[in-house]
Parts: structure tokens; C-alpha cells; sequence
């Protein structure tokens, strides 16, 4: 009975045009949304490679021109002069922070078109450092990119209601239900054949294509990542599924299930998550980053304005610079002691941030359970790395490599003062201080990238659960002999 | 005839069960809309002030300096926001609505707002022009789907037409009923949009581009009610009515705008940011530079008839500085004009997307009227890098006027200052820069235009309909 439904459900749908043009559709919206996140990553890599090409060539003709700056007897202005420690620490340097795309990149781009992903460093204040950006047209991030996420969220749900919306109720409505029930059939084994096999049509060709494109394509991909998006993927169709098979147990019309439906995906996957973000965003609300910036101007100038008292504060926050120093600190300790100041008066705001972004973050931990889309988007973005997890780590990386930074040319800098190397006679040009760009600390990518949570997905599977034991019920009513009667009637 | 159609049609639409609570449930989404993106404008145009104030007391009370250390002291603007931005915020979170102006540099916007924002955001927020653009269709198509079909699926549509009514009236009554049912939640938006018109006090300005935004919206929710009635029409079923137009929807919401702007982007590839700032650095200080400077240089001395320039009658340093910044200006207006050529190329193609999806067109406006749009946003640019120019100039000819008169370093005090204008930001009026919402204009009508050619052939078959 089982085959016999199978197959007959199947030759059904093969003579339906519609299914194929479903089959077709899923499969290029994989193929497309493959290859526009493939393609977004790949622009991401080639940035961040170009970048520390560009910082290992600055390297290497260093050392090629070292001899003829050594010889130079023609004026050389210091914060141009790449041998020059100071112009290095504020000008010149080429060091790169950067954060590569994963290979699993192309599954959900999430935040990656916004964050930045890598930051030319520089001896200047950390708020500073941090603010840089790729700049994109505005109307691209408004409208997000058309990855495998965006087709697994939003539109995969939308075929799967387009061809389950009929499942029994084409039945009932032709009255064949009622034949079938006669002849000793299950309702149930029927209802879960055919939206098995209609759920099947959809997404075998998405997930064959898009893991087949990632073999292909991005060879370097773990395939415990191909195993976890393809786990999510099931899990979330799966989950529609159920729905769509427990809207169509209630023995409603067609069109009604369809309105039904489509008002739970408008709910789910429209509705709740701009809901909750709004309701986040007010609850606890970012800073304005405008008093940020007036906050930051006022802090320069007093540090600036207070430049001995600064000074002062840094030596003795720095007592190993301060030994020789004596009384003649140049232009550069002065900086770098503003730079400290400032940073120093910023924490406490740069603090709040981060507290307001991890009450935001707690909200959105037991709120994106509301919406089946916000949880599998939270995951997909988290497995693809552009997520905020890895963002955090990479953050706290080029925080580290700034103050590294900072360390070292504040060292250099006291010591070739304290040789005399910046002028080392009335009139002539300073001495090459630095004369190895790659003794420069660098910055270290092997930053650490916690784990995915997969606990949501047992949100999914209970969710799922619940739906399919009410189906069960719904359709054991549904087919009882008075009730096929009333209820069908109703229908017709 | 027409009046009693169109009570029949109401009390139809009265009838349906999920009419009362559909609009209930937009009413109140439009309502939270509503509410908070009058908080953000007000917390946005507060701090703004603020802030704005605050800089340029800053810039006035700097102290005695010399005049390039206040060029590289500089002074940061704020783009100030219409209260359209409460309908729709466009791309305020998405573009720095703030700008650093200093000596040598020509910077972008800072502080997107979207960066602070966790990646839920990227689902969107509530606000009234997601409310009106995406799910105002999706209620006309929800209430509307079953009008015709229903009719013919219950037969009663026969009757109706045999009674006497002429189809074009029961059309268009039809269609009154449901454009009546989505402009009863158009109009507190409408109201709000009026009234900070003329609260404002900028009336011809705001009052303009409020009829506009509304003048769309209405448009798109009457082009929205004819398509729906049209469809329901045409086809023989509820299904098949309501599967077209949700496929219509999701086509022209989800699919287009996003495909579309994707496409733009790919076709039109702007360089990365670390390749633009190299690539300034590399053309500006080159030693085509230092050859200028160095005629410059000798030009002046030859024009005064001197040796050296310590003998000019006026400060040299502050000339060389004035000829730097107009030479660096030279290549900024190119490398900045030819980025902004690559972003308007992204613009325009996606525009073109108007005639695919009424959406795009909608929003488009929408964003325009609103000011909140790109191309606002580059004149706020353009206006800001102006008073950069300005500050400069005013900066670098007083050192050039007055540094050589006194022995020692020459500092300036208050009286320069107070020589560089507060900047003070206006959006421009809408006609100034419609010209680049042309094919927006043309994509929503020819959606128009397509709808009524549509709802004309759905009357002629509802003409035919008795016969069959």
C-alpha cells in the first residue's frame, strides 16, 4: 500500500508542470545564491591578501633601499622617511589586521558586509582604529545579500507552502478521501507521503546542488560544516513541513490553508524578527555615537591641553621609558602619551558599548526562539564565521596587536631619543632608526573562533515534534466516519 | 447602481472574518512603527544639535594656535535629519552621517550606525516604510484574493451580474472597497506627514516632499488593490488567485530588489577601501607633487622679482600650503568623481529595477522624498567637502597674509575663528535633484499603466462572464 501510494503520489506530481517548475526554481536559487556568497567572499579574500601583500612588499623594499637612504646626503623629511621610527608609528606603516573569509563563508554573509574585516594599523587612538570601514553602496547593506541563508529563510519555506498548501485537502475536495478511506487506506500515511515527497522535491535539489558547489568550488571546506548546514537546512524545512502537513490536518479549504500559512511565514520569517530587532534596539538602546564623538574630541583636548601632566602620567604608567629620559621628551612620547590618555578616558564609554551589546546579545539569546528563522539565521551565520563570535574574537586580536603596537614603538622611540637619533646635529637629517620593517610586531591570525551552538536545533526538532503528534491527532479526527462526513462536507 | 454595489461590496468585505483582524493586527504594527521612528528622529536630531553645538564651541575656543595646526585641529559636521526619516529612515543607518573636515584629507562618513547593530538587524526593523512597502500588499492581496474568485466559486457572481450591475461598476466597486480599506491605514501616516510640515516651518520645502511621499504611497496601494481585484478576477479560483499574487508579492518584495542591487554591485565593482586610500596617497604625493610645488615656488619668485622666499612681501608657507591643498583637491575631485560615478552606475542600474518590481520604485521615492536616500546623502557630502575647501582657504591665505609680519611663530586667536561660518546643512529642495528618480517616476507608472490594462481585461471578461 505504502509503494503503491508512493508511486502514485509521485506520478501525480510529475504530471503536475508546476512541480517542475518548482525543482527547477529551487535549484537555481541554489545555484545563485551559491555563487553571489562565493563571490562576495572571494572579493573579501582578495582584499585581505592584496593588503598583506602590500605590508610584506613595504618589507622587502625596505631592505632594498636601506643602502641608498644610508648614503643620502639630501634632506629627508621624517614623517616621510619609512626608516624613521616615528613616521612608521604615525604615517607610513603598512600592518595589516586582517580577518579571511572561511571557506564556508558563501552559507550566510550575516554582518560580513558591514564589519569591518581588516584595519590598517597605525600608533594612533584604538576608537580611531576601530571606525574604519569598507565602503560599499549603502542601498547593497540596506538590502543584504541573496546567500544560501536568504534562500533557505525566506524562500525555501515559501515553495515548500507553494506545493504543500493542497496536500489532503485536494483530496477531500474531490471527494477521494472518502474512496480511499473505504478502501482501507491511512489519512495519515497519506498526508505524510505526500508532504515527505513534496518536501523532498524542494529540497534535494537545494542541498545537492549547494553541497555539490562547495565540494566543488571551495575544496578547503570541513565536511563537518557541509554535515552541520545540511542538518540545519533538514531541520528548518522540516519544521514547515510539519507545519504545513498540521494546517492541512484541520480539514480546511485549499485557499484558507494557503492563507493560513502564508500568514505564519509572514509572522515567522517577517514579522517577529523586525519585532524583535526594534524591540531590542529601544529596550537597550546603543549609545549615541555622536556624544561618543564629542566625548572623544573633549578628551583629546584635555589631554593635549594637559600634554606635561600626560607626559608625566604615562612615565609613571611606563616607569621602565622614564629612566633616562630625563626632562627632553620629543614630539612622538608626547603623542604616544596623548594616545594612552585618551584611550584611558574612552574606557570607561567603550565599556558601556560592550555592556549594552551584551545586554542586546542576552535578549536576543532567549528571544530569537520566537521565530524559527531568527534561530536557524543565528546558527547559519555563526557556522559561516561571519557571525559575532568570530567577529568578537578578531576585535580583541587587533586590540591586542594595537597595544602591541603601541608598546613597541613607545619603547623604540624613548631609546632613539635618548640616543639622539632624531637629531643627531643642527641641519641634518635623523638617523634611520628602524631598519628591519619586519622586526614590526604582526598581527596573529590564528585568533580563536568559539564553537557553534547547535542547541537550538532541539527548539526545531520539539517544535516539529509537537506539530506532527497534533497532526496525527487532528487527522485521526479528521477521519472518523461521522467526522470525514461533516467535516468533509463542510469542505466541499 | 454604483453606490449600491459598493455597499454590497463593503458589507461583503465587512463580512470576511479575517478582514477585522488583518488590519487590526497592521494597525497596530503601523502605530509601534510610528512611534518609534519619531523617538529615533528626536534622539537622533537632539543629539545632532547637540553635538553640532558643542563642536563648533570647541572650534571657537580652540585658544591662540597657528593657523595650520587649527586646519589639522578640524571640525566634525553632522548631517542633520528631516523628520520625513521618521516614516522612512532609508539609509540613514547605513551610511556616516558624520564627516571629520581637515587639512590634506578629503574622509568619508563616519559611525554607521548598522555596525553597532547585532546581525538580527539584518532582518530589518519595524518601521513605517517596511509597514507601507511590504506588508500594506501583502494585507490588500490577503483581503482581497477571494473577491471575484470566491463569487465564482460559490456561483453567486452569475447572479449578480444578471441582476443588472455593469462589470466595470462592480470592478471598480470592488476596487474602492479595498483601496478604502488600505488608505483608512495610509491616513494617519498621511495626517502625521502634513502636520510636521507645517509644524516645522520650512512649509514649501517639507510640504512639497510630503505630498510626494504621499502621492506615491497612494499610488502604490491603488496599484496594488487593482492588480489584486484584477487577478481575482482572471482566475477561476480562490488557489490559484491567491497563490498568483503571493508569488507576485514575494517576486516583487523579496526577489527583485535584492537580486537586482546584487547585480548592480557585481556589474559595477567599486575597489576596496585599503586600495582607494593607497591609490589617494599614491596619486597626491607624488613627485609630479614636488616638480609643482617647486614651480610654484619659482613662479612666485619670479613674479615678485626676488631671490628667496623669505623675501617675498607675504608668508610663503601659507601660499604652498593654499597650492597643496587645490592640488590635492584636483586629484580627490577625480579619484572621489570616479568612485561616485561606479556607486550612481550601482544606483541606476538597480532604478532600472523599477520596471521589474513596483517595490523598488516605491522605495525609491520613498527614500528620496524622505531625504534619506544616497543621493541626499552625497550632497551632504559635496556641501561638507565645499566647507572644507573653505576653512582652508580662509586658514591658509590668513598665515599666507600675516605670518611673514610678525618675528617668531604666528598664531591666530578667536577673530580667525570666527571668520569660518558655522556649517549649517539644508537637504536641498526635491526638484533639485529629481532628475535621478526618473526612471523611478517611469517604473511606477507603467505599473500603473499595467494594472489598469490589466483591470481593463479583467472587466472585459467579467462582460463575457453571463454568457459562459
Amino acid at each position: 500500500m505504502k509503494r503503491l501510494l508512493i508511486s502514485t503520489e509521485f506520478k501525480h506530481l510529475c504530471r503536475e508542470k508546476v512541480t517542475f517548475i518548482i525543482v527547477i526554481f529551487s535549484a537555481v536559487l541554489a545555484i545563485l545564491a551559491f555563487f553571489n556568497g562565493h563571490l562576495f567572499s572571494e572579493t573579501q579574500s582578495k582584499v585581505v591578501k592584496t593588503a598583506l601583500q602590500s605590508q610584506q612588499d613595504s618589507i622587502t623594499t625596505a631592505a632594498t633601499q636601506l643602502p641608498e637612504r644610508l648614503s643620502t646626503t639630501e634632506p629627508v623629511n621624517w614623517w616621510q622617511d619609512r626608516y624613521d621610527l616615528r613616521a612608521q608609528a604615525f604615517y607610513v606603516m603598512l600592518n595589516y589586521a586582517t580577518k579571511p573569509p572561511l571557506a564556508q563563508s558563501p552559507i550566510a554573509i550575516g554582518q560580513a558586509d558591514v564589519l569591518p574585516y581588516y584595519f590598517r594599523m597605525l600608533v594612533q587612538e584604538k576608537q580611531q582604529v576601530v571606525q574604519q570601514y569598507d565602503y560599499v553602496h549603502p542601498l547593497n547593506l540596506l538590502l543584504g545579500q541573496f546567500d544560501l541563508s536568504f534562500v533557505l529563510i525566506y524562500l525555501l519555506p515559501l515553495l515548500i507552502i507553494g506545493i504543500c498548501f493542497n496536500a489532503l485537502s485536494n483530496e477531500q475536495h474531490n471527494g477521494q478521501l472518502r474512496l480511499f478511506l473505504l478502501q482501507g487506506g491511512s489519512a495519515s500515511q497519506l498526508l505524510t507521503i505526500q508532504i515527505l515527497l513534496r518536501g523532498a522535491i524542494i529540497l534535494i535539489p537545494f542541498l545537492l546542488i549547494s553541497n555539490l558547489l562547495f565540494v566543488l568550488v571551495r575544496p578547503h571546506i570541513d565536511p563537518a560544516v557541509l554535515l552541520s548546514f545540511t542538518t540545519i537546512a533538514l531541520l528548518y524545512c522540516c519544521f514547515w513541513l510539519a507545519l504545513c502537513a498540521w494546517v492541512n490536518s484541520r480539514g480546511k479549504s485549499a485557499a484558507t490553508n494557503a492563507a493560513i500559512l502564508v500568514t505564519c511565514w509572514l509572522s515567522f520569517v517577517v514579522v517577529l524578527p523586525a519585532l524583535i530587532n526594534t524591540f531590542i534596539t529601544h529596550a537597550n538602546p546603543t549609545p549615541s555615537r555622536m556624544q561618543y564623538l564629542d566625548s572623544f574630541r573633549a578628551h583629546t583636548d584635555e589631554a593635549k591641553k594637559a600634554a606635561e601632566k600626560t607626559l608625566a602620567q604615562f612615565f609613571q604608567d611606563h616607569p621602565e621609558l622614564a629612566n633616562a629620559n630625563g626632562s627632553r621628551s620629543d614630539f612622538a612620547t608626547k603623542k604616544i602619551a596623548t594616545i594612552s590618555a585618551v584611550e584611558q578616558a574612552m574606557q570607561e564609554l567603550d565599556v558601556q558599548y560592550h555592556q549594552i551589546q551584551q545586554a542586546q546579545l542576552d535578549k536576543v539569546m532567549w528571544l530569537k526562539y520566537l521565530s524559527v528563522a531568527t534561530l536557524t539565521h543565528s546558527m547559519l551565520v555563526e557556522l559561516s564565521g561571519n557571525g559575532l563570535s568570530r567577529h568578537t574574537a578578531f576585535m580583541s586580536q587587533v586590540q591586542m596587536h594595537h597595544q602591541a603596537l603601541k608598546s613597541f614603538f613607545a619603547k623604540e622611540i624613548v631609546k632613539a631619543n635618548q640616543n639622539g637619533d632624531f637629531s643627531p646635529c643642527k641641519g641634518c637629517n635623523a638617523r634611520p632608526t628602524i631598519t628591519d620593517l619586519s622586526t614590526l610586531p604582526q598581527f596573529d591570525k590564528h585568533f580563536s573562533t568559539p564553537n557553534v551552538s547547535f542547541t537550538p536545533l532541539f527548539w526545531l526538532i520539539l517544535l516539529s515534534m509537537l506539530l506532527i503528534y497534533s497532526t496525527f491527532k487532528n487527522v485521526c479526527t479528521l477521519t472518523r466516519p461521522q467526522a470525514t462526513g461533516r467535516r468533509g462536507g463542510h469542505i466541499d | 447602481m454604483f453606490k449600491l454595489t459598493l455597499e454590497k461590496e463593503w458589507l461583503d468585505a465587512k463580512r470576511q472574518g479575517q478582514l477585522w483582524w488583518l488590519c487590526l493586527i497592521a494597525s497596530l504594527l503601523l502605530l509601534l512603527a510610528c512611534t518609534t521612528g519619531w523617538q529615533s528622529y528626536q534622539s537622533y536630531q537632539n543629539d545632532a544639535k547637540e553635538v553640532a553645538q558643542q563642536e563648533q564651541k570647541r572650534w571657537l575656543n580652540q585658544g591662540e594656535k597657528g593657523p595650520h595646526s587649527a586646519a589639522h585641529y578640524g571640525i566634525y559636521v553632522i548631517k542633520p535629519a528631516l523628520p520625513f526619516i521618521a516614516i522612512d529612515g532609508g539609509l540613514q543607518a547605513f551610511q556616516g552621517n558624520i564627516v571629520r573636515l581637515e587639512a590634506h584629507t578629503r574622509n568619508d562618513g563616519l559611525f554607521r550606525t548598522i555596525q553597532d547593530n547585532l546581525p538580527i538587524a539584518r532582518f530589518g526593523s519595524l518601521t513605517p516604510a517596511f509597514v507601507l512597502q511590504v506588508l500594506l500588499p501583502l494585507l490588500i492581496l490577503l483581503i482581497g484574493y477571494p473577491m471575484f474568485a470566491a463569487e465564482k466559486e460559490q456561483g453567486t457572481l452569475k447572479q449578480t451580474l444578471a441582476s443588472g450591475v455593469h462589470p466595470m461598476q462592480l470592478f471598480v466597486a470592488k476596487c474602492c472597497v479595498l483601496f478604502a480599506i488600505a488608505f483608512a491605514l495610509l491616513l494617519p501616516v498621511m495626517i502625521y506627514l502634513f502636520a510636521i510640515s507645517f509644524e516645522q516651518g520650512r512649509v514649501t520645502t517639507l510640504v512639497s516632499r510630503s505630498a510626494g511621499l504621499a502621492g506615491v504611497y497612494i499610488g502604490y496601494v491603488g496599484l496594488w488593490s487593482i492588480v489584486t481585484v484584477a487577478i481575482s478576477c482572471l482566475l477561476q479560483s480562490t488557489r490559484r488567485s491567491l497563490i498568483v499574487l503571493l508569488t507576485l508579492w514575494a517576486f516583487s518584495t523579496l526577489l527583485v530588489p535584492k537580486l537586482a542591487m546584487n547585480y548592480s554591485a557585481a556589474a559595477h565593482p567599486l575597489d576596496s577601501s585599503q586600495a582607494f586610500q593607497s591609490r589617494l596617497k599614491r596619486e597626491v604625493y607624488t613627485e609630479q607633487r614636488e616638480l609643482a610645488l617647486a614651480r610654484f615656488k619659482q613662479s612666485l619668485l619670479q613674479d615678485y622679482g626676488v631671490n628667496s622666499t623669505n623675501e617675498l612681501p607675504f608668508d610663503y608657507a601659507g601660499a604652498r600650503l593654499q597650492f597643496g591643498e587645490q592640488y590635492a583637491d584636483a586629484i580627490f575631485d577625480r579619484l572621489f568623481g570616479e568612485r561616485l560615478e561606479q556607486l550612481q552606475a550601482q544606483s541606476n542600474s538597480y532604478f532600472l529595477a523599477s520596471l521589474l518590481s513596483p517595490m523598488v520604485a516605491v522605495q525609491s521615492l520613498s527614500m528620496a522624498f524622505s531625504a534619506s536616500d544616497f543621493h541626499h546623502h552625497q550632497h551632504f557630502l559635496a556641501q561638507a567637502e565645499q566647507h572644507r575647501r573653505m576653512m582652508q582657504r580662509v586658514l591658509n591665505h590668513n598665515q599666507r597674509d600675516n605670518a611673514h609680519k610678525r618675528h617668531g611663530r604666528y598664531v591666530a586667536n578667536l577673530e580667525l575663528w570666527q571668520q569660518i561660518p558655522k556649517f549649517e546643512y539644508h537637504p536641498p529642495a526635491f526638484k533639485a535633484l529629481a532628475h535621478h528618480y526618473r526612471v523611478n517616476w517611469v517604473g511606477l507608472i507603467l505599473w500603473l499603466m499595467t494594472a489598469l490594462l490589466l483591470g481593463a481585461i479583467a472587466v472585459r471578461k467579467l462582460t463575457k462572464e453571463p454568457l459562459r
